[in-house]
């Protein structure tokens, strides 16, 4: 027999590696990024805290702050234009798949379909930015070259690349979907249509909420799409930067720019607490009442 | 050149060898770490370089240890503010080495006797507050025009020198409607600035006199020279390719190099790419005003070496950059790394023909360095980056006009630069 506590020991051991590498890699730096953030770490006199001035800095300078609160409110449209393309199109894509239509070929769509998000973003920036060259490409309208429409250029090529996550969530909730409770509605004389809505569709409501979020912490870390474009200053006017490309841009300073550690540790603070308020609030407030419709 | 080359690290090894069997013992050659940005050079340093040096000091051996070049700012800060770092930084120019030395990263040079070989102009890049030197000169980049001599000769163009001639040019490759006038776009707005407007600006705002007036706050960017100049860069507009918005700075080469446009605007380091394809190619400076104005050209200093402040082998580093500093090495580089050219006072040969037709423009003209860069980028908003933001914005809305852009480059460089504030 094993005791209870012999058991939590076992447990632990069996935790161990995992945790130790998630410590030293992922909670450490995220801590001493914090720590930083109330430093002036550069300097003649050493390290010295500062409290919350590279904070006021970060919101009160007329230019840091202007940059700081375009890249949010560009940031919100990154993750708005993805919400409202990429789930509709999955769930489109997912009751296809599932819809029995496709027979034997379901597979192949299936893997098809999925495929773009294994790709490497370079490769799929790199791609699409040659589709859509008025030079050599297939639109003669610059798309990327012009403020109105660059961004939502870049989200919709992200988009493209990434459908297939909430996709695969949908697909394998739908065919999570109890048979008996689809051939009793066909019995009570439902459509497809009336199936899909009235059954199936509530049952898989609940993976809303987890796309959404997942696809709100996805986007708010995001840069690398931004950045393999437009590099660390992404135009034209500022109008492709995102909370990522912000951060770079500060933390790592350019050819002709300083690297400002402080500044850019202050910014990754602000953006770990805009992904982790909202994602708590989220698995606070709505996840854990979705759990009860779940079959 | 190349007997010699051969020869004195022969005579050395050998009298090494006779002076060994005397009796004093080899030291252990002491190992110097030098950090750059250059990843691509790492074949030059360690297959030419280094081995050159190391065949005339067999008592130093040079690590050449790049850094990925856009980490490598924050790389060496946190680097050296902890206590660590290469022995040898190479140091960026202008105001982030400014910000470096005030840091005290970097040991005077002062008393190297290479240093002998830079004037001061090629020095102040890389010098202190206290104007003392902290990083010796490697290497600058200049900026021109490549043009397809090919395409000049079938329509019969001659190679413009003045504005008015510049735009002539243009005018009958338009015209002719087979090729490109200009392969140039504005989704890179680096080169805006870079490859554009601190190209042909010089010739107007006089460039030392413009650019250092801007520095000690005479002058000012709605002046109407510079004004001028940002309106000169805007007439480019009609010449460019369609969809020149979206162009980048890869699609313009391609452009050039494939034969489809006759100008391209661009910077001496892309020397080897333009010939890539085995073009014809030329390069001509930025034309003047006026037919009989005095010529100007972009010259950046884009290379130093200094020694860290808390290497433990400052007399070995010293010695590395006494030799940097000398012929030897300069020919090396700039021949290993075409479109790097030397600073040194001292005549260099180029054995790549373009490289040496770049060389040649530089005869007769002031040379002056990009205009930003100086001083006028400490601070935030950094004047460099907000001309690469507004350039872009005039080259890609068209309702922007020059005299709006040098405002607003004006409004934000006032906003935090002491000369410039009243």
């Amino acid at each position: 027999m094993i005791s209870p506590a012999a058991a939590y020991r076992n447990l632990l051991l069996f935790v161990l590696p995992a945790l130790a590498v998630y410590l030293v890699f992922a909670v450490l730096p995220l801590a001493t990024s914090i720590v930083m953030s109330f430093f002036q770490t550069s300097g003649a006199s050493g390290d010295t805290f500062v409290g919350f001035a590279n904070y006021v800095r970060l919101f009160t300078h007329p230019t840091i702050s202007a940059r700081f609160w375009n890249a949010l409110l560009n940031n919100m449209q990154y993750f708005a234009i993805h919400l409202i393309v990429e789930v509709p199109m999955g769930l489109l894509l997912a009751a296809l798949l599932t819809s029995g239509k496709l027979a034997r070929s379901e597979g192949i769509y299936r893997t098809l379909l999925f495929i773009p998000a294994t790709l490497s973003v370079v490769i799929v920036g790199f791609v699409w930015r040659l589709i859509i060259n008025p030079l050599w490409g297939l639109v003669g309208f610059p798309l990327l070259g012009t403020e109105s429409t660059a961004l939502t250029t870049i989200s919709l090529m992200s988009v493209w690349q990434y459908f297939g996550i909430p996709m695969v969530f949908l697909y394998s909730a739908l065919l999570a979907v109890p048979n008996e409770l689809v051939e009793a509605a066909n019995i009570d004389g439902a459509g497809g249509w009336t199936t899909f809505w009235k059954i199936k569709f509530p049952l898989i409501a609940p993976q809303f909420g987890l796309i959404a979020i997942l696809t709100y912490i996805w986007t708010f870390n995001g840069f690398d799409l931004v950045f393999a474009l437009n590099g660390s200053a992404p135009g034209p006017n500022y109008s492709t930067d995102i909370l990522g490309t912000y951060f770079y841009r500060t933390f790592f300073g350019s050819s002709g720019q300083l690297a400002d550690l402080d500044l850019g540790s202050a910014v990754a603070t602000v953006i770990f607490l805009t992904v982790l308020l909202v994602t708590a609030a989220y698995f606070w407030l709505i996840q854990r009442r979705l759990k009860s419709y779940s079959v | 050149m190349r007997s010699i080359n051969v020869s004195v690290p022969l005579a050395a090894t050998l009298g090494v060898m006779f002076a060994g069997g005397v009796g004093a013992a080899f030291a252990d050659p002491v190992t110097i770490t030098l950090n750059s940005w250059r990843t691509e050079d790492i074949a030059v340093w360690q297959d030419t370089i280094l081995p050159a040096f190391e065949a005339k000091h067999p008592d130093i051996k040079v690590e050449f240890a790049p850094i990925n070049t856009n980490e490598y700012n924050a790389a060496i800060q946190s680097q050296i503010e902890g206590g660590a770092g290469g022995d040898l930084i190479t140091c960026r120019p202008f105001d982030v080495n400014r910000e470096w030395i005030k840091r005290g990263y970097f040991e005077s040079l002062e008393g190297l006797p290479g240093l002998a070989n830079f004037d001061k102009t090629s020095r102040a890049a890389w010098s202190g507050a206290d104007d003392k030197a902290y990083c010796l000169p490697v290497a600058a980049v200049l900026a021109g025009f490549y043009y397809n001599a090919d395409i000049f000769k079938e329509l019969g163009l001659k190679v413009p020198t003045t504005s008015a001639e510049f735009i002539d040019v243009l005018q009958a490759i338009k015209k002719d409607g087979r090729y490109t006038p200009l392969a140039y776009g504005a989704a890179e707005s680096w080169q805006l600035a870079y490859n554009g407007l601190y190209s042909i600006g010089p010739a107007y705002w006089k460039g030392e006199e413009g650019r250092l007036g801007l520095i000690d706050g005479k002058k000012k960017l709605t002046d109407p020279e510079f004004v001028d100049a940002i309106a000169a860069f805007a007439a480019w507009k009609p010449f460019l390719p369609a969809g020149q918005e979206s162009l980048n700075y890869a699609d313009m080469t391609q452009l050039f190099t494939l034969g489809k446009a006759a100008i391209l605007p661009d910077g001496s380091w892309d020397i080897n790419q333009v010939t890539s394809t085995n073009l014809n190619v030329g390069v001509f400076g930025p034309p003047v005003p006026k037919a009989g104005d005095k010529r100007y050209l972009q010259e950046m200093p884009d290379m130093g070496i200094g020694i860290n402040a808390k290497s433990t082998h400052k007399e070995a580093a010293k010695t590395f950059l006494d030799w940097v500093a000398g012929p030897e090495f300069q020919e090396l580089y700039v021949n290993a790394a075409p479109g790097f050219f030397a600073m040194s006072s001292k005549p260099v040969t180029y054995k790549n023909k373009l490289a040496q037709d770049f060389a040649d423009l530089k005869k007769g003209a002031e040379l002056t360095p990009r205009l930003a860069l100086d001083r006028l980028s400490a601070g935030t908003p950094p004047l460099d980056d907000e001309t690469w933001r507004l350039l872009q914005v005039m080259f890609t809305k068209s309702d922007v006009t020059p005299q709006q852009v040098a405002t607003e480059l004006q409004a934000g460089l006032a906003s935090w630069y002491g000369p410039q504030k009243k």
